[in-house]
C-alpha cells in the first residue's frame, strides 16, 4: 500500500508541475492545448540530452529550454501573428507528437543511468512541486506581477490602459508555462520512467490539461487533483491489488480517460459552474488587438 | 516598414477567393516539404533523392500505388469525420477513437454471423452491407459521446474526443489480444481475419467498393453544405454561435448531429482499412499506427478550409506522402517514423501559414 502511494504521488508530480504551468498561461488570457506536445518535446529533448552527456542536470536543463522554445513559439503565433489559440495549441501538439517520434527513436530504449537518488521513495520534485505549487499560488494571488498575469487574462484592454503592457505580460507567461511542460516531461522520461518509446506519455498532457479546467485556476485545487490522476492511475496499472478478475488489465487502462471525462462533464454543468465558475479568465482564448 | 518610398503594410482581410485559398495551401505544403528537406540532409541523404523516391514509390509504382490510393481513402474518410464538426467550430480529434469503435463494431458484426469459424462461407451481399452498417453506427455512438457532452452541458470536446482515442485504443487491445473474443487462430495479439467469401471486392490491390462510398460521400457532403439548410444551419453556427442562437438554431443539435456524422464517418475508414484492404482482412497488430495516420485528416481537413472536394487531391496527396515515406524509410536506412515527422511539421506550418488567410500585406506609394 505505501508503494502504491508512492508511486502515485510520484506520477502526480507530471500532472501537477504540466497543469501549473498551463494554470498560469490560462490566468494571462493565453490556452495552449498542446500540452502533450509541448511535454512530448521535454521528454524526448531532455531524455537525448541526458543520455548522450550523461549528465541529469543538462537533461532537466534541455527539456525546460525546448518546453520554453515552444511556450515562445505558441506566444508569437498567438499573440503577435493573432492566431486562434486552439488552432496553434493542436499545431503544438500534432508537431511534438510527429518530430519526437522521428527524432527519438534512435534513442529508443532504457536511458541506463543511475536511478535519481529518492526521500523514502519520493521523488525530489514532488517536493519540487509542491513548493512550485506555493510559489505559483503567492506570486498569483499574493504580488503585483501576479496581479498583472491576472489583469491581462480578465480585461487586458482595461489592463492596457491602467499602463500595463499586455502583450509583454502574455508572452512572459507564456513562455513560462511552456518551460513548466517541458519540465513536467523531462520529469516523465528522466525520473518517472525513464525509457524511451514512441508517444511515450499516452495522454498525460491531456489529463494535465483537463486537470486545468478542474481547477477552477487555483494551484491549491490543481495540485489534489494531480494526486487524485496519479492514484487514478496506478490503480489502472495495478488493478489486481485493488479489484481483481473483473476487468481484463486492458479495460482497467481505459479508466483514468472514464473518469477524465466524467469529471469534465460535472465541472462543466449548470449546477457545477453556477456556484463555483466565476473563476474562469474572462479574455481567455481571445486574441488581443490593440486599435 | 519602408522600402524605397513605397509603404509595405499590413492589411485585414475581409475575405479570400478560391484561387488565393489554393495559392497558400500550396505554398504552405510545399514549404513544409521544403522544411522537411533538412532531416533528410541530417540524415545523410540528398533532399531531392529522397523526394523522388517518394513520389516515383506512392506515384508509378505497381506496388505503392494502391498503397497510396487505400491510405488516400482512409485519409479522406478521417478529413471528413474532421470537417463536419469544424464547419460548425466543433474540433473534432477523435478520429482515432471512432475509427477503432467503427472497426470493432464492423467486425463483430461478422463475428456475430459467424465469421471467425474456420472456413466459414457466407453471403457477401448479406455481411458487407451489415459490416459498413455497423461501422457507422459503432463510430456514430462514440462521435454521439462527445456531441451530446458539447451540446448538453458545452464540455470541451477537445479533451473528450481525445480521452475516447485512448479509451478505444485500450478496448482494441482487450478485443484481440490475450484471449479477447476478436482474437486471430494466430494468437499473436491481432484481430481474426475475415474469410474470404465476405471480402470486399479489390481490382488491382485497391478495394473499389470503398474508395466509390469516399467519393460519393465527397459529393454528399459538398451538397449538405451548400444546398441544404442544415448545411446552411451549420455554418452559421460556425460563424457566430451566439448570432445563430437568436436565429432559432439549436446548438445541441448541432453539436449533436455533427459530431454522430463525423463519428460515423470516421468508423467507416476503420472499416475501409482494417475489412477492405487486401492483405490485412483484420485488426492488426499496429493498429495503433492506423489511428495516428487519422491526424493526417485534420491537416487535411484545415487546409481544405472545410471543403470535402478539395480534400479529395489532398488525401491522395497525403496517402502518397505517407505509403512513400514508409518505403523511404526502409531503403535510404532512415530512422523510424519520418512520415510522423512530416505529419507535424505540415501540422505547424499549416498553422504559421493561417496568418495569410487573415492579412494581406499591401505596397502603398508614399504620397
Amino acid at each position: 500500500m505505501w508503494e502504491f502511494w508512492i508511486r502515485s504521488l510520484n506520477a502526480s508530480t507530471i500532472f501537477a508541475i504540466a497543469g501549473l504551468g498551463e494554470v498560469v498561461g490560462q490566468r494571462a488570457g493565453v490556452m495552449n492545448v498542446g500540452v502533450e506536445g509541448a511535454m512530448l518535446f521535454g521528454a524526448t529533448i531532455g531524455f537525448i540530452v541526458a543520455k548522450t552527456t550523461g549528465s541529469y542536470l543538462l537533461g532537466f536543463l534541455a527539456g525546460i529550454a525546448i518546453g520554453a522554445l515552444i511556450g515562445l513559439l505558441h506566444a508569437f503565433f498567438t499573440i503577435t501573428l493573432h492566431g486562434d489559440q486552439v488552432v496553434n495549441g493542436m499545431g503544438i501538439w500534432i508537431l511534438g507528437f510527429g518530430l519526437t517520434t522521428y527524432i527519438g527513436s534512435p534513442y529508443a530504449g532504457p536511458l541506463g543511468m543511475g536511478r535519481i537518488p529518492t526521500i523514502g521513495g519520493l521523488s525530489p520534485f514532488f517536493f519540487a512541486a509542491l513548493v512550485l505549487t506555493f510559489v505559483i499560488w503567492f506570486v498569483l494571488f499574493k504580488t503585483h506581477w501576479g496581479l498583472k498575469i491576472r489583469s491581462v487574462g480578465e480585461n487586458p484592454t482595461v489592463a492596457e490602459v491602467s499602463g500595463i503592457n499586455v502583450v509583454r505580460t502574455r508572452y512572459w507567461s507564456v513562455i513560462f508555462s511552456g518551460a513548466m511542460m517541458g519540465l513536467a516531461g523531462a520529469v516523465y522520461a528522466l525520473d518517472y520512467n525513464p525509457v524511451w518509446s514512441y508517444n511515450l506519455l499516452m495522454g498525460w498532457g491531456f489529463i494535465a490539461l483537463a486537470l486545468v479546467f478542474f481547477s477552477m485556476w487555483n494551484p491549491y485545487i490543481l495540485l489534489s487533483g494531480a494526486v487524485l490522476f496519479g492514484a487514478l492511475w496506478q490503480v489502472s496499472l495495478n488493478p489486481e491489488s485493488f479489484l481483481p478478475n473483473i476487468f481484463s488489465r486492458y479495460i482497467w487502462r481505459t479508466f483514468p480517460f472514464v473518469i477524465t471525462i466524467i469529471i469534465l462533464v460535472i465541472m462543466s454543468t449548470h449546477w457545477f459552474s453556477s456556484r463555483w465558475g466565476a473563476a474562469k479568465p474572462e479574455a481567455l482564448g481571445l486574441p488581443y488587438e490593440k486599435d | 516598414m519602408k522600402l524605397a518610398g513605397y509603404t509595405l503594410k499590413l492589411e485585414k482581410k475581409a475575405s479570400f477567393s478560391g484561387l488565393e485559398a489554393i495559392l497558400i495551401s500550396v505554398v504552405a505544403i510545399a514549404f513544409a516539404l521544403f522544411l522537411v528537406g533538412f532531416i533528410f540532409l541530417q540524415a545523410g541523404v540528398n533532399p531531392a533523392e529522397g523526394y523522388k523516391a517518394i513520389f516515383t514509390y506512392a506515384f508509378a509504382n505497381s506496388f505503392g500505388v494502391p498503397l497510396t490510393i487505400n491510405r488516400a481513402v482512409f485519409i479522406l474518410l478521417s478529413s471528413f469525420a474532421f470537417i463536419v464538426p469544424i464547419r460548425a467550430g466543433l474540433w473534432n480529434i477523435g478520429m482515432a477513437g471512432q475509427l477503432y469503435f467503427g472497426a470493432l463494431s464492423a467486425f463483430g458484426v461478422a463475428y456475430a454471423l459467424g465469421a471467425r469459424v474456420s472456413g466459414a462461407v457466407l453471403s457477401p451481399w448479406v455481411v458487407i452491407p451489415l459490416m459498413i452498417v455497423g461501422a457507422i453506427v459503432g463510430g456514430g455512438l462514440i462521435g454521439a459521446i462527445p456531441g451530446v457532452l458539447k451540446g448538453r452541458f458545452n464540455t470541451n470536446e477537445i479533451v473528450v474526443t481525445m480521452m475516447l482515442n485512448f479509451i478505444g485504443y485500450w478496448v482494441v487491445a482487450h478485443m484481440i489480444k490475450e484471449g479477447g473474443p476478436f482474437m486471430g487462430s494466430g494468437g499473436e495479439g491481432e484481430g481474426y481475419k475475415l474469410p474470404a467469401s465476405i471480402q470486399a471486392p479489390v481490382v488491382s490491390g485497391v478495394s473499389v467498393l470503398t474508395l466509390a462510398i469516399a467519393l460519393i460521400l465527397a459529393v454528399l457532403l459538398y451538397v449538405l453544405f451548400t444546398r441544404t439548410r442544415f448545411g446552411y444551419q451549420i455554418r452559421a453556427f460556425g460563424h457566430s454561435p451566439a448570432a445563430s442562437r437568436y436565429a432559432g438554431i439549436s446548438p445541441f443539435k448541432i453539436a449533436f448531429l455533427t459530431f454522430v456524422i463525423g463519428g460515423a464517418l470516421a468508423g467507416l475508414a476503420g472499416y475501409h482499412y482494417f475489412g477492405t484492404v487486401p492483405n490485412l482482412n483484420q485488426i492488426p497488430k499496429n493498429y495503433g499506427d492506423f489511428g495516428d495516420m487519422a491526424f493526417y485528416g485534420i491537416i487535411c481537413g484545415l487546409i481544405s478550409q472545410g471543403n470535402p472536394l478539395a480534400a479529395i487531391p489532398l488525401a491522395l496527396l497525403f496517402g502518397g506522402l505517407t505509403s512513400g515515406g514508409r518505403y523511404v524509410q526502409g531503403k535510404l536506412h532512415l530512422s523510424y517514423g519520418i512520415d510522423y515527422a512530416l505529419l507535424g511539421v505540415l501540422m505547424i506550418v499549416l498553422v504559421a501559414f493561417q496568418f495569410f488567410f487573415r492579412y494581406r500585406f499591401v505596397l502603398k506609394k508614399e504620397s
